[in-house]
């Protein structure tokens, strides 16, 4: 279990190094964004920092004579009687300079238009907050709804009850998330004005903050809980057909008992990874909710670094929703192995 | 499974053949002999082998949702195709004559999907009788005649119906401010208000203003609570020698003292265009009016200013800002020829650059509009307030009092139905030489007299015995046959008239309908509605369905057909191939769609090959993995060993042995990968990178998003055709999978 687990992890490591690198020359590739700030020494000492941190070099040049460079330069500055001329380094050295920069200062690239001067790092750990806690209270309600719908549906499958829930869980699981999202707006922020229809400022009241969660973890939760319920359901289907529940009902045991000890413990073997890969899944955050509903999220900030545009940030942001990603993978892939020993997912078979 | 009630202990000292009927009789008769001369075994089975084709399509018509799904997908594929190349409507360029019309199927007046919009909260232009007096009916009456929403908007007063309207709402947030903008608002009595609330009122200041002679500026003025409108940002007020004065440029703040003192000021005037002083002067309480002329005058000497702009800033040192405002001024421009984005230019460098963000003490009783001879009028509502002006970068209204109607506007007959305008003297002739109207009275136009032409001005007609007749109703566009009815008005406007004739520069009312002035034989109808750019929302969202369709057939078609040789190659041969580009794979999976995505499409643009070549870049993995998993599961079996064993080469096994025994499996697992790229389609739309110049459902959903509250149909229906498609696309998928590998049923995904 151990080497299996050491396998995986440093599989998916270099996975991850691999596609950051792969990011980073594709985000690099493209022309470099300049800074933007209306106070000049700010710009200075922005490229001051790229130089040290070895993704620019500079050549200076006395302000008073004229002087064009051959190659025309990123940016210029002039300060004082000196006139900086700033020049990126080739994308190669530059890749190195940030691998070094990752590993020894954990310095992850500056922000250029986002928040100029501001390093990529800090931005998006201000963006969190938001983002995790709105995803942590979608994942608290839609975990318990789903897995509740799905026992109900699949313990009277094809009864009513089976038919209503399956039928609402394919329709809403079809409907694209931005239609809810809108006409949550439309319905419950315009038409009946419950609830606002953007996300509170930080000088609003706590009652209003609060009001401001409800449509996004509605919204988010309305996915989850289609998919565990389905989820749900399929797995309780197909242990409660098996032999071993036939088994346990005739060596005696009451139909509750053999529900609770047999078919939900075995129903729940593929269901625990998932949520606990839901659990990892808080730190990405929904782009379409954030942007719609104005929330100041790792999403929505992938959309102001896109627009910007500000490739140092949004190479951050991708980091993060990568790595999000596969580290969901592996906890799914691990936790199975701990709950069912027998299963090793990822192994040859 | 059984349960406890299905086993029943029997009785046993009930007689167990109590039901048994044992007088049934069986004979010889009851039976007859069959095949008795025939060898079975020779004949052949007379029944039609089923095909596995056939047999999956007997069970997929068992599924009732499938099917259905089935159907309606079909009818949606159909129309795709179909309605943009039936209707006739132009989605290219802009029509603006039909612009934001309301979706209609029924008559007008049915109340339901007959082109008719509910607004609901309109604030209304009071201005024409503020105050209507008399009995309640009457009330009701002169607000019916003389209150109306926002005239540009919404124009004619035909299509209104149903007014209904909502007095006096206390605004009390920071849109209030979008409130003052479009609407009329008015400031009256704020009520009760918490503390700390800070309110600024800008509002009309400038009365009596008299350029040549004197220009007054007054410095606080008294209003009346109910007769002060708002209309900012649009107002510009028409001097006797009809100068403009600029948009709103006005900004003052002004402070007293609790007991009514007012300091006086040191006023700066300042020239905008040469950015320099001209002079200070103080203003002065005993007298509150600036006169602004004189003191240009007087400064620069000049008497006339040709395309000018001067502002007039109040500097005031900030010790105490209990006693002192900040900083203030009013700024103007006058300019006959001004367009409106010098006038919006102007008002811009006037807010920034001569004044700072003012920092209104919220806690100071100071900022406040005091009201005065309380005493007097209290319990009345023409109470008297001060009213102060200030500037702040963002101006925002709290507590302000506005009126508001809610009422039905019917966008068809507003577009298409009739309209009150001024007939030209030369269409007047023109339907008379047509033969569309009878006119008793001769018509001629005096354009050699009055020098103009062909304008309505300078009739010659008749007017007491003036008669109209419409003789061909389908050809004139006149609703109404032209009556003369304010004869007087018409008299008092002639230059001159002897017995009979009336000449003068008058206009003549006339009814159009409005379709038939713009070439149109009938009122058209749209079943959707149609956009902010005119356009036939019904055949707008079915060509986008058709973009978005082909865009997921073609991923589709690619990604299957790349995935498929992938996971073949991977299944079949296994091994160091298997695991390079299983890793390979694991690669590129981890990426997320939207990074590549995101990456594909800033480095290539966004148009419909990138966005195919972006979809199909991880499409296509799905595909592979179940294409492996199935050769994995197909190449040990006894007839492709078999195979191989009488000479078969590699291409032949995968392509004649697995691959079809697999196909069932893989490709109804890829199925479901059109509506999956329908949905990644939309979404990065959502995210501002979508398909330029292209209707797609994803950008017309995000591009109507900002009429969500305005006109949420141009939302609506996008949504319905986007969440029908996904949904019968996934039941589709599913029955078609259930029905091709019935081993799989119930399994979800």
């Amino acid at each position: 279990m151990l080497k299996y687990s050491i396998k995986r992890v440093i599989l998916a490591f270099v996975t991850a190094f691999i596609i950051l690198t792969l990011t980073f020359f594709l985000v690099k590739s493209l022309p470099s964004s300049k800074v933007i700030a209306t106070d000049k020494n700010v710009i200075y000492a922005f490229y001051m920092n790229q130089v040290k941190l070895g993704y620019c070099t500079v050549i200076e040049h006395p302000a008073v004579e004229e002087w064009v460079p051959t190659v025309t330069p990123l940016d210029r500055v002039i300060i004082g009687r000196t006139e900086y001329f700033f020049y990126t380094t080739p994308i190669i050295k530059q890749y190195f300079s940030w691998i070094g920069n990752i590993v020894t200062k954990w310095d992850w690239g500056t922000s250029t238009k986002v928040e100029p001067g501001a390093s990529a790092i800090f931005i998006i750990a201000q963006q969190l907050p938001p983002t995790v806690s709105v995803n942590v209270i979608s994942v608290i309600v839609s975990v318990p709804l789903g897995i509740g719908l799905g026992i109900l549906a699949g313990l009277k499958k094809n009864t009513w009850v089976d038919h209503l829930i399956s039928t609402l869980v394919m329709v809403f699981i079809s409907i694209p998330s931005f239609v809810v999202i809108t006409f949550m707006i439309q319905w419950f922020s315009y038409q009946l004005q419950w609830l606002p229809p953007a996300w509170a400022r930080p000088d609003e009241t706590i009652s209003k903050k609060i009001l401001a969660y409800f449509i996004p973890v509605m919204s988010l939760s309305f996915g989850s809980v289609c998919g565990y319920t389905r989820f749900v359901r399929a797995e309780l289907c197909e242990v409660m057909s098996s032999e071993y529940l036939l088994l346990a009902r005739t060596k005696g045991l009451t139909k509750n008992q053999a529900i609770v000890r047999h078919a939900l413990r075995n129903a729940f073997v593929p269901i625990l990874p998932s949520i606990l890969a839901e659990f990892i899944g808080v730190f990405g955050g929904s782009m379409i909710l954030e942007s719609l509903y104005d929330i100041p999220g790792i999403g929505r900030l992938y959309i102001t670094a896109l627009n910007a545009p500000d490739y140092n940030v949004l190479m951050v942001d991708m980091a993060i929703f990568t790595t999000v990603g596969l580290l969901a993978g592996i906890v799914t892939d691990l936790s199975y192995g701990f709950i069912d020993p027998r299963i090793r997912m990822g192994e040859k078979r | 499974m059984f349960e406890d009630k299905d086993f029943e202990l029997l009785d046993e000292k009930a007689p167990v053949n109590e039901n048994i009927v044992d007088d049934v009789e069986i004979s010889d008769d009851d039976f007859t002999l069959t095949q008795i001369d025939e060898s079975v075994h020779e004949q052949r089975i007379q029944t039609k082998p089923t095909t596995f084709l056939k047999d999956s399509l007997k069970r997929f018509r068992k599924n009732k949702s499938s099917v259905v799904a089935a159907y309606i997908l079909g009818i949606l594929l159909l129309m795709s195709f179909l309605v943009p190349i039936i209707d006739r409507n132009d989605t290219r360029e802009v029509h603006e004559d039909y612009t934001f019309l309301a979706p209609k199927l029924f008559k007008s007046g049915t109340g339901f999907w007959d082109g008719t919009a509910k607004y609901k909260n309109i604030p209304v232009d009071i201005s024409a009788n503020p105050n209507p007096t008399g009995t309640p009916e009457e009330i009701e009456a002169q607000k019916q005649e003389d209150w109306w929403p926002d005239k540009d908007r919404f124009s004619n007063h035909r299509a209104i119906s149903k007014k209904k309207f909502t007095d006096q709402q206390y605004i009390n947030d920071s849109t209030a401010g979008d409130y003052a903008k479009d609407g009329y608002v008015q400031f009256g009595y704020l009520g009760s208000r918490k503390e700390g609330e800070a309110y600024d009122f800008t509002s009309r200041a400038i009365e009596n203003l008299n350029l040549n002679n004197n220009l007054y500026l007054n410095v606080f003025d008294v209003y009346d609570v109910n007769k002060i409108h708002l209309r900012e940002g649009k107002d510009t007020f028409d001097t006797p020698d009809n100068y403009h004065l600029g948009e709103c440029a006005l900004y003052f703040k002004y402070q007293e003292e609790v007991n009514r003192e007012v300091f006086d000021k040191e006023v700066q005037l300042i020239d905008y265009k040469l950015v320099h002083n001209i002079g200070s002067f103080v203003t002065s309480l005993a007298e509150p009016k600036l006169n602004i002329a004189e003191i240009i005058q007087n400064e620069t000497g000049q008497t006339t200013f040709q395309n000018a702009q001067f502002a007039v800033r109040m500097v005031v040192d900030g010790k105490d800002r209990n006693t002192c405002s900040l900083i203030g001024g009013i700024s103007f421009e006058y300019d006959n020829a001004a367009d409106e984005e010098t006038q919006k230019k102007f008002e811009a460098i006037s807010f920034t650059s001569a004044s700072p963000v003012v920092a209104v003490d919220p806690n100071s009783d100071k900022v406040r509009g005091k009201k005065i001879d309380s005493g007097k009028d209290e319990g009345k509502t023409n109470f008297k307030y001060w009213t102060y002006w200030s500037s702040t970068d963002i101006r925002r209204v709290y507590l302000a009092k506005a009126y508001f109607c809610s009422f039905t506007y019917d966008t068809y007959e507003a577009a298409f139905g009739k309209i009150d305008q001024d007939i030209a003297l030369k269409d007047l002739i023109n339907y008379e030489k047509e033969g569309w109207i009878s006119l008793t009275s001769d018509v001629t136009g005096q354009s050699t007299l009055y020098d103009t032409e062909d304008t309505y001005f300078g009739y010659c007609l008749d007017v007491k015995n003036f008669t109209c007749k419409i003789l061909e109703p389908d050809k004139c566009p006149l609703a109404e046959p032209i009556t003369l009815k304010d004869l007087e008005e018409y008299e008092k406007m002639a230059v001159y008239y002897d017995e009979d004739y009336v000449y003068g520069f008058f206009p003549i009312k006339a009814t159009f309908w409005q379709y038939k002035l713009k070439g149109l034989k009938s009122i058209p109808t749209f079943l959707m509605g149609t956009d902010r750019n005119g356009r036939d929302l019904f055949k707008y969202v079915f060509e986008g369905l058709r973009t978005s369709l082909l865009l997921g057939f073609l991923t589709f078609i690619v990604c299957f057909l790349f995935g498929l040789a992938w996971g073949a190659i991977c299944g079949y041969f296994g091994g160091t191939v298997d695991l390079l580009m299983e890793r390979f794979t694991d690669i590129l999976a981890g990426i997320p769609w939207i990074v590549v995505m995101t990456l594909v499409i800033i480095h290539m643009g966004s148009n419909f090959w990138t966005f195919a070549l972006a979809l199909c870049m991880t499409g296509w993995i799905g595909t592979a993995a179940r294409t492996r998993t199935q050769f994995y599961r197909f190449r040990g079996r006894e007839y492709v060993l078999a195979s191989r064993t009488l000479g078969a080469s590699d291409a032949r096994l995968i392509t004649k042995h697995i691959l079809p025994n697999s196909l069932g499996t893989i490709i109804t697992g890829a199925v479901l990968m059109i509506p999956s790229v329908i949905f990644s389609e939309a979404v990065i739309s959502y995210l501002g990178l979508g398909l330029q110049n292209i209707a797609s459902l994803g950008v017309i959903l995000s591009k109507n998003q900002v009429y969500l509250k305005t006109d949420p149909y141009l939302l609506i229906y996008p949504s319905i055709i986007i969440a029908l498609i996904m949904i019968s696309f996934n039941l589709f998928g599913n029955g078609l999978r259930d029905a091709i590998n019935p081993s799989l049923k119930g399994e979800e995904q």
